[in-house]
């Protein structure tokens, strides 16, 4: 058992090897390079939830630590390369986003400033996992908001997604110490069933428009 | 308030209601013969009709119930969504036979994609009737999260580029809007984990545990998260400026969805809304969220009165009609009376019958002209005169004409407009029905009344696209005359159930 110092450090560095792993998403061009981003950023997530088991001493979150290694590190990627495998598309990578990764890096470091300022103006009582990972969840979310507007192929959008739906676990598990597991499986299964729709969805683009790319999604519009 | 009541002949109801288009699914998966799948699901809607009437006069006599240890939690504002999710279900089912029957001779769809219209069909409707019956609200979000996937699989049934379009943008931003909203709840489970002290977190979700604990919540984490759920249901909710998904996704599905998804879907959405702005009531009073309500409506309606106005798509142009009378609902509720909120109420329902219709009769009109343009679309009562006239019903109700059902509830919400000394929201709402009315009603006499433009065959298209829309009209009629004695206790009901909630702060 560590003393509290110790732990409190744990959680921090933690914190910011998740962060780091966030940011490979964003630097990532490659299909199955953002692939592999999002994949260590989930293990490095369940790890936290490990982790944040271990200090509360909660053992419902080791439950569901496992259940996001198995479905959210294992099944989704897997699921997702055998679709980038399958594309019809020769080009398997962002090839020039709406913003250059060089500025997507500096708007990302803007928006987990923000996160922390946002943070701190919520009347959330401050127990040491929720100060430490408050802020780090929402720049989950905001990150992955921000993939999601800034990249041009659906697969990007995909990941900037399921970032989005990583910061929302991250905070769901950080603020309510897991609430009961039925939810957390429900949660799991419509995550699971939504990425299998959106690879049908990939499959069907790059049938009828030959590529991913979502600028052939501009045509139902009132003008 | 919340006497726990149990009593076998309910839980048995609630648990067959839910199983009812489950078992039905199963079995149109297991026959996939053209003749079963329909008749299997036709039954088996018509089944959760009638399991919802029971549910009805039994939630008529003991105002709220729960059953299996709180899991389920029913009182009349559930029992109007159960209404109108099985009424529209049904009459959806029924229509779906002569509609999707066309698309298969037409070859659109193949013996495949038909069964898994039917299969979706059948989870659609399971998934909505989730919503309203489960107390836990995460529970709640999981159903509503549910019943996006199952509809981006329906919208896309068929393969064509604009299907594909739709479902993608409806998909991603039905998703971000509804991660909102689960932080929102998250935050009120954290208000309410923070003051209970014997809490558990099973029932720590739960609706009646909330509505309960709500005066002891923190004011100022109640602001914030009320904000994201408004913003996160509302976008499911179709409320303007998060509405931008919704004209591609209900113009693409077919017609039968497309009123399933108009008519009742997002009532379930803004149903999640209603439930939060009585918790935030409770804690805060309810001026914070009426206010916000009332914005958003009356944007809705500006935004769905310029749209009408320059609309080219029949089907688009009902899209933002959704939107328009989604505004209505809100603002309505936002004008924090009892006869608003019992407008509102009587909104929903009276909007899910019209838009219903008008789905129903626009799917086939495209369907005989092959056109959704309203420029090419002339003359349908010349043509068919059956949906035709049916179609003028339901454009002249839903534009709030004298003497049909919505007529009734616009009134009523504009009269609690003005008697909450709302002036300038309901002057503003009077100028965006006004536009609606005109443009709306230009398209409407174009569309019935213009002369047809090739030589066409006369005649509707079979008896069972008529039959649903001639049911509907009559309900029209009924509604707008007089509203019936049970629905009206019930609706009754659950305004006071709304209002209660403010008045108790």
């Amino acid at each position: 058992m560590f003393d509290l110092p110790t732990q409190i450090d744990l959680l921090h560095v933690s914190a910011v090897i998740l962060l780091i792993a966030t940011f490979g998403i964003v630097v990532r061009r490659g299909f199955s390079d953002l692939l592999h981003a999002y994949r260590y950023q989930t293990i490095i997530l369940a790890g936290v939830v490990a982790l944040i088991a271990f200090v509360t001493g909660i053992w419902e979150l080791y439950i569901v630590s496992a259940l996001t290694l198995g479905i959210k590190a294992i099944i989704i990627p897997k699921v997702l390369f055998y679709v980038t495998k399958k594309l019809d598309s020769p080009i398997k990578l962002e090839m020039n986003p709406y913003v250059s990764l060089r500025i997507s890096v500096i708007v990302s470091a803007l928006l987990v400033t923000m996160s922390y300022f946002t943070a701190l103006q919520l009347p959330i009582s401050s127990d040491d996992t929720i100060s430490v990972f408050l802020p780090v969840s929402f720049s989950l979310f905001f990150i992955g908001l921000f993939i999601i507007i800034s990249r041009r192929k659906a697969l990007s959008q995909i990941v900037g997604l399921l970032t989005i739906e990583n910061g929302l676990f991250l905070f769901a598990v950080v603020v309510t110490h897991g609430f009961s597991l039925i939810i957390e499986i429900g949660l799991m299964a419509d995550i699971l069933v939504g990425v299998i729709i959106s690879s049908i969805l990939l499959f069907r683009m790059s049938q009828t428009f030959d590529s991913i790319d979502i600028k052939n999604l501009e045509s139902l519009r009132d003008d | 308030m919340f006497d726990t009541i149990f009593t076998s002949v309910e839980s048995a109801l609630v648990v067959s209601l839910l199983l009812t288009p489950v078992i039905s699914g199963l079995l149109v998966t297991v026959f996939k013969r053209k003749r079963i799948i329909e008749t299997t699901t036709i039954i088996s809607s018509f089944l959760i009709l009638i399991q919802g009437l029971f549910l009805l006069t039994s939630i008529l006599e003991k105002k709220s119930i729960i059953i299996f240890d709180g899991i389920f939690y029913l009182d009349s504002l559930s029992a109007i969504m159960i209404i109108t999710i099985s009424l529209v279900g049904f009459l959806s089912s029924l229509y779906s036979v002569n509609y999707m029957g066309r698309q298969y001779d037409k070859l659109i769809v193949d013996r495949k994609k038909l069964v898994r219209y039917y299969q979706g069909f059948n989870m659609f409707l399971f998934t909505m009737l989730l919503v309203p019956v489960s107390n836990n609200l995460g529970i709640m979000w999981i159903a509503i999260e549910a019943t996006t996937l199952v509809s981006v699989l329906l919208i896309m049934l068929y393969t064509k580029q604009s299907s594909i379009e739709a479902s993608w943008k409806y998909l991603l931003i039905a998703t971000v809007g509804l991660s909102l909203a689960l932080f929102g709840i998250i935050f009120f489970y954290y208000a309410n984990s923070v003051y209970d002290n014997s809490f558990n977190s099973i029932h720590g979700m739960d609706w009646t545990n909330m509505a309960e604990n709500a005066p002891q919540f923190d004011p100022n984490l109640v602001k914030f998260a009320f904000i994201f759920i408004l913003v996160g249901f509302g976008t499911k909710a179709g409320l303007a400026p998060m509405h931008t998904w919704l004209p591609d996704a209900h113009s693409e599905a077919p017609s039968p969805i497309s009123a399933l998804l108009s008519g009742v879907l997002l009532n379930c959405a803004f149903y999640g809304l209603l439930r939060f702005h009585i918790i935030s009531s409770r804690s805060i009073g309810s001026e914070f969220s009426n206010t916000l309500l009332i914005i958003l409506g009356i944007i809705s309606l500006g935004i769905a009165a310029t749209s009408i106005y320059f609309q080219k798509d029949v089907k688009r142009m009902l899209a933002f009609s959704s939107v328009e009378h989604m505004g209505i609902i809100s603002a309505s509720i936002g004008f924090g009376i009892f006869l608003g909120i019992y407008g509102a109420l009587l909104h929903v329902i009276n909007h899910a019958v019209v838009k219903s219709l008008l789905f129903f009769s626009s799917g086939s009109i495209s369907q005989k002209y092959q056109t959704k343009s309203i420029a090419d679309t002339s003359g349908i009562i010349k043509t068919m005169p059956i949906t035709g006239f049916m179609f003028l019903i339901g454009g002249l109700a839903i534009i709030g004409m004298p003497p049909f059902n919505i007529f009734m509830s616009k009134f009523l919400m504009l009269s609690s407009g003005f008697s909450s000394e709302n002036f300038l929201a309901s002057a503003l709402v009077i100028l965006f029905l006004l536009i609606i009315f005109a443009s709306f009603g230009k398209h409407l006499l174009h569309m019935v009344f213009g002369n047809p433009k090739s030589k066409m065959e006369k005649g509707d298209l079979g008896k069972l696209s008529i039959l649903p829309m001639v049911i509907l009209v009559s309900v029209i009629f009924i509604m707008g005359i007089y509203v019936p004695e049970p629905l009206q206790i019930l609706i009754e009901d659950a305004s006071k159930i709304i209002l209660v909630g403010g008045a108790n702060s």
